[in-house]
């Protein structure tokens, strides 16, 4: 007899489109509409897996996306969910963890040595020696379940997006249906989402009756403007109903997260059906009642040909009538609402061939259906923070309290025919538009910019709808032999007593040592029977026991669909064409592409001190300072004093932190009676500003200042070297006076520049050479970096780069902060004492500086290797010479070529800072060279007299 | 991710806000002894129940505010207004 | 003295992909633009008016009141010089020009707002962001000031943010339309 029935009358295959496949290399035929199991069994095949730790034969146990024993791999994708996926023309499916294959798989010699795999063998075998783990890696390694993982796939196109419906309803059977329809027509907006292809829950396979009613309720769906996502799962719901939904139907992106926040939930996911434990229950040809519906309504599948049926509910009875409208015979049916109940199945490694009742008698079958009982998800309501409260009347979880915007429907809710269910239904939507309508006018209400709200909010509704019944049905978990519990792990409910006996007898400690529902199907089938196990095991009841957490994600998600598509923000200045097209070896600094050098540093570095050399330094933070009470904000956020500071004059400053750490240093002009205008360094630029709009709101609210990020807004271009003010006098306007006496060291001046009007130009000088640091509206700063270039050509102009610049601040000893302080570096560190004005009033951290004054702290130091060719790697330690004290570390360190040897900075202990002390450093390669401290921190040019010319 | 009442912008992802941790009023620096600065930078009460805490709507209108938030229900709700009744959330 | 030199958008390559399709991204970063800060109670603030989170077109200018205590003013130089000239800055106001310091880009179309969904969290439903309205928000990672103003009744959002993400921000705007033809 061949597995496929004639025509059903509500079957989704399309016996008119065949799709060719392949299984294990064979090849064979399907139709469109199957799933890859159907197709496989319509084959007449029906091993379609090997278990994760003994590689039993496995075969169909609940046909739909839960089934634990259908993982397939497909192409290059493993861990196909075979009986979910759609067949598709051309798939080439083979199984996974076996080897030679499927039918002849060596691994399964583990089941010999089953006695030592019981669970959590791991942590007990395997162990010693140590030396040994390796190995042992390697080999445990090729027994590791899963599909193979090809690492040149093509990358598939993912994506996310936001949404804000008013309502998520998450389930698409008659309820979660009537829901949708009802809260739409409410004038909700309404977003559907359902985990399989189609809509219709169990409708999909029950009567014709059935299949009408589903037609009708997704007409109305349809009309009523739903956004129906099939083949998508509501993952995770996370606070304030913010949920994550995984779309899998989209006709561009493979996978989609949707993040949406929706205002009230719907939870609708029906019920998943229980398998049973007892001896030989994970033999192929034993499934569960909705398997059996499943397979013959809808993919038109002979599931066996003699069947032994254990019903104690509804489906179970109705799986009967199934089969016999089928042509299967029904050998016995063993009704567990009278006590009697199935104790083993027994066959070949291939099949089950015989069932052993409770009454005794043993039957010849090929076929063994259960229908013992129901397991709630409860995932979302555990989500919602809700602890479902189990009720032995009815043998399941029932919602205890979840918040008022999170409503449950069907199944999860109570019991009821179609009818009843649907009614349900519809009362959950209306009840879920009108508390999302109360939120929507709240929210709307709240915000500015949104239309204004007609009349006052409405009253919250309460919950007056009718609630299901719920109907009885027997506890039914193990029978009175042991079975598989866990079929994904390969866990039995004899290893579950064994972890009890062993002291793991807390729930979650026996799950996480066992792993039992930890694997593929994550407890939708299995926490149930582990809890009863568990509570047969202590002698306690299921609700004594109580369960583990279910946690996000509800159902496996790409990490495609989590990355989406990758934004990784990427900063430029308006001269980067400039660099790019000149050779520039680019370097991330944050999310700055900065040009590192041009090709050749050092030449760089000896081109600027001799002639005259540009370089952009346009991440450097800039903000505009307006206000009658500036003064007062730079005196309260510096350490040294700024009331008196001129119009055009510049002075240097420290930021600390209320704990005196060194926060930032820069420095800030006076450009007009109420402007000044700061310098941050690049990378505190954005917490600076943070900064001041700290202090500006919550401490001095009263003082009238204006802050404005200008970073960007001006294209900054340090212009260094002997030749500078000869270049800077052929681009200036007249309205800037370069002269020496008119234009000094740390002043600042506004002007045209290169035709481009509204320019800063400072004179201050971290490369210690005479420079001109100019600010130039951005949508000019390519053309005066061009006009630069062309009008510098005589004087030998070329650009330098981030690291020429960094090497002759190090000859200079110019600090960096946030390289050469840390976190811990309070301001006396620097060496800057004289910045530490304690006659101020009030400034941040001064009285943790005043506090560190009076103890020890770190020093840095200029530091110069005994040997001038060996340039130490920076975070070297420096120790007490012959011990393995640590009394400090280098912190810059590079080659000068102005000087010809290393030079460093470093922080060290008092009792080392003192100038000709000898270091000992301890290089990465373990070796020790001795260091010297300078006697300045300038290496080069200690009197400043190039910077000040 | 929670929805965070900014009384400027409305309700806001959490994402959107910086959250600035309990208020503690700042000694004066010049006479605050080493305990008393320590406290104020390092001490929380953290106590049960309702409590304020500072937030900054970073994405938004870039305003500090506070906020009132229950630290076991999680709830949280803007303070009352001078005069009015407390703005509520949920 | 020669003409100034012309303005350089921080969007240097704009491929066709951007004006091509039912979703149009135009770069109009060269627009002046200028910030008043002004407290509640201020001439400036009184004179400048608008609710926080409004905008409205006056004349030649657009003004959007994007802080409870900040204004953007954009349109021409000339017109915006004209309509900042007259403005009382006691109190205590003050003006900066972030024409440089600010791109501006333009999204149009009827599925706009499903574009900006790809990359902000904001609901910009009819309701909750009619024509006229403006807010702070993160896009593609980058802080930004959104303003949608229609056009003709098609929907129509300028999108403000730091200078330097130009590139990418475009960028990351055009894949975000792809999808909608």
């Amino acid at each position: 007899m061949t597995t496929r029935l004639p025509a059903q009358p509500n079957e989704v295959i399309d016996r008119s489109k065949p799709l060719a496949f392949t299984w294990n290399g064979k090849k064979m035929r399907g139709f469109e509409g199957d799933t890859i199991t159907s197709a496989i069994l319509a084959n007449g095949e029906h091993i379609i897996s090997r278990s994760m730790k003994y590689h039993r034969p496995r075969g169909v146990l609940t046909a739909d996306f839960w089934d634990p024993n259908t993982s397939v791999q497909v192409g290059d994708e493993p861990n196909v969910r075979a009986s979910h996926r759609a067949l598709v023309a051309g798939m080439a499916v083979s199984a996974q963890n076996v080897w030679p294959s499927l039918k002849y798989d060596a691994k399964a010699a583990n089941g010999l040595v089953g006695r030592f795999l019981t669970a959590g063998f791991y942590y007990k075998t395997f162990m010693k020696p140590a030396k040994m783990w390796p190995a042992y890696e390697r080999v445990l390694a090729r027994f590791a379940p899963g599909g193979k993982v090809d690492l040149d796939t093509p990358h598939g196109y993912h994506d996310k997006r936001y949404a804000h419906p008013d309502v998520v309803v998450a389930g698409g059977g008659p309820s979660g249906l009537a829901a949708a329809v009802e809260a739409a027509r409410a004038g909700a907006s309404v977003m559907l989402v359902e985990h399989e292809h189609d809509l219709g829950g169990h409708l999909r396979w029950g009567s014709n009756d059935d299949a009408d009613a589903l037609a009708g309720l997704v007409a109305e769906a349809e009309s009523a403007g739903v956004e129906i996502l099939t083949n998508s799962t509501v993952t995770g719901r996370y606070e304030d109903n913010w949920l994550a939904i995984a779309q899998r139907n989209h006709p561009i992106a493979v996978e989609r997260l949707i993040k949406a926040r929706a205002k009230v939930l719907v939870v609708a996911p029906g019920l998943i059906e229980r398998p049973y434990v007892f001896a030989g229950n994970d033999l192929p040809g034993v499934m569960t009642s909705g398997a059996v519906r499943r397979l013959i309504a809808m993919y038109a599948i002979r599931p066996g040909n003699r069947a032994v049926v254990l019903t104690a509910n509804e489906s179970g009875d109705a799986a009967i009538d199934e089969l016999e409208r089928a042509g299967i015979e029904i050998v016995k049916v063993i009704d567990a609402r009278t006590g009697a109940t199935v104790t083993k199945a027994s066959g070949s490694k291939s099949r089950v061939k015989a069932v052993t009742c409770s009454d005794g008698s043993i039957v010849d079958a090929d076929l063994l259906v259960t229908a013992t009982g129901w397991t709630a998800p409860t995932s979302l309501l555990n989500m919602s923070g809700d602890r479902p409260v189990y009720d032995p009347a009815s043998a399941r979880f029932f919602a205890d309290s979840p918040p008022d915007n999170v409503l449950t429907t069907g199944g999860i809710a109570g019991d009821g025919n179609r009818d009843e269910l649907i009614s349900h239904g519809r009362s959950t939507g209306r009840l879920a538009a009108a508390r999302a309508g109360v939120a929507r006018h709240r929210i709307q209400a709240a915000t500015t910019r949104a239309t204004a709200v007609d009349g006052p909010e409405p009253a919250y509704p309460d919950d007056t709808r009718s609630p299901l019944g719920r109907d009885p049905h027997p506890e039914l978990f193990r029978s009175t032999s042991h079975g598989m519990v866990d079929f994904s792990e390969d866990i039995s409910s004899k290893d579950l007593f064994g972890a009890a006996a062993e002291g793991f007898d807390s729930v979650e400690l026996l799950k996480r040592f066992t792993t039992a529902t930890m694997g593929p199907s994550q407890g939708k089938l299995e926490t149930v029977n582990t809890v009863a196990v568990l509570a047969e095991a202590r002698g306690e009841t299921l609700a004594e026991v109580g369960t583990t957490v279910w946690r996000p994600p509800y159902a496996p998600i790409a990490l495609g669909a989590l990355a989406g598509r990758v934004f990784e923000p990427v900063r430029v200045s308006s001269i980067q064409p400039w660099h790019e097209a000149n050779g520039s070896t680019p370097i991330l600094a944050g999310q700055w592409v900065r040009p590192e050098h041009y090709g050749a540093p050092q030449q760089e570095v000896r081109n600027t001190r001799a002639n005259v050399g540009i370089t952009d330094v346009t991440p450097l933070g800039k903000l505009d300072l307006q206000g009658p009470d500036v003064a007062k904000l730079l005196s309260q956020l510096y350490t040294n004093k700024w009331m008196q500071l001129a119009i055009g004059s510049v002075r240097y400053g420290i930021m600390c932190a209320e704990d005196g750490v060194v926060l930032d240093d820069g420095v800030t002009g006076r450009l007009g009676d109420e402007h000044y205008l700061m310098t941050t360094t690049s990378s505190g630029a954005g917490g600076v500003w943070n900064w001041i709009e700290n202090w500006l709101q919550t401490e001095h609210p009263e003082w009238q200042v204006h802050v404005t990020p200008v970073t960007t807004g001006l294209t900054s271009i340090n212009v260094a070297g002997p030749n500078s003010r000869e270049l800077m006098s052929r681009l200036v306007g007249d309205d800037i006076d370069l002269d020496p006496d008119a234009f000094k060291y740390m002043q600042v001046r506004t002007g045209t520049i290169a035709g481009v009007a509204d320019c800063v130009v400072w004179r201050i000088g971290f490369t210690g050479e005479l420079s001109f640091e100019i600010h130039v509206p951005s949508g000019h700063g390519l053309h005066v970096w061009e006009t630069l270039l062309g009008q510098g050509e005589s004087l030998g102009v070329a650009p330098f780069g981030l690291e020429a610049q960094r090497i002759m601040r190090l000859e200079k000893g110019h600090f960096i902060v946030g390289q050469d302080t840390d976190g811990l570096s309070k301001a006396p560190t620097t060496g800057m004492i004289g910045l530490l004005k304690f006659d101020k009033d009030d400034w941040a951290g001064k009285p943790e500086v005043a506090w560190a004054l009076e103890g020890d702290y770190p020093r840095i130091v200029a530091i110069q290797p005994t040997d001038p060719s060996i340039v130490p790697d920076e975070a070297c330690q420096i120790l007490r010479e012959g011990t393995k004290d640590i009394v400090g570390r280098i912190t810059s360190s590079r080659f000068s070529p102005t000087l010809d040897r290393a030079v460093c900075l470093g922080q060290v202990t008092p009792e080392f800072a003192g100038p000709d002390t000898t270091l000992t450093v301890q290089l990465v390669n373990g070796e020790q060279i001795t260091a010297r401290v300078m006697q300045h921190h300038a290496h080069f040019d200690p009197e400043g007299e190039r910077l000040r010319g | 991710m929670l929805l965070v009442p900014c009384p400027n912008c409305g309700p806001r992802n959490a994402s959107d806000m910086s959250y600035g941790g309990e208020p503690h009023s700042r000694p004066d620096p010049n006479t605050a002894s080493p305990e008393q600065w320590r406290t104020y930078l390092y001490l929380r009460d953290n106590e049960s129940g309702w409590i304020t805490e500072k937030w900054y709507c970073s994405s938004g209108c870039r305003k500090h505010f506070k906020l009132e938030r229950h630290t076991l229900t999680g709830e949280l709700r803007n303070p009352p207004l001078p005069g009015n009744k407390t703005g509520g959330h949920k | 003295m020669a003409d100034p030199p012309a303005f350089e958008s921080p969007v240097v390559t704009i491929g066709r992909a951007a004006g091509a399709g039912s979703i149009t991204l135009t770069d109009e970063s060269a627009t002046t633009k200028a910030s008043v800060r002004a407290a509640d109670g201020t001439p400036a603030a009184s004179a400048l008016g608008l609710t926080f989170g409004c905008a409205e077109a006056r004349g030649d200018v657009l003004v959007a009141r994007t802080r409870p205590d900040e204004w953007m003013v954009f349109g021409t130089s000339q017109a915006v010089a004209a309509h900042l000239g007259g403005l009382d800055l006691s109190g205590y106001a003050s003006t900066v020009d972030i024409t440089h310091s600010r791109l501006m880009f333009r999204i149009t179309g009827l599925a706009a707002a499903k574009a900006m969904a790809k990359v902000c969290s904001i609901d910009f439903s009819d309701p909750m962001m009619p024509s006229g309205a403006c807010v702070g928000a993160s896009v593609a990672k980058v802080g930004c000031d959104i303003i949608r103003h229609d056009i003709d009744d098609v929907p129509s959002y300028r999108i403000l943010c730091d200078r330097s993400f130009g590139q990418y921000l475009f960028d990351a705007l055009v894949d975000a339309k792809a999808e909608f033809g």
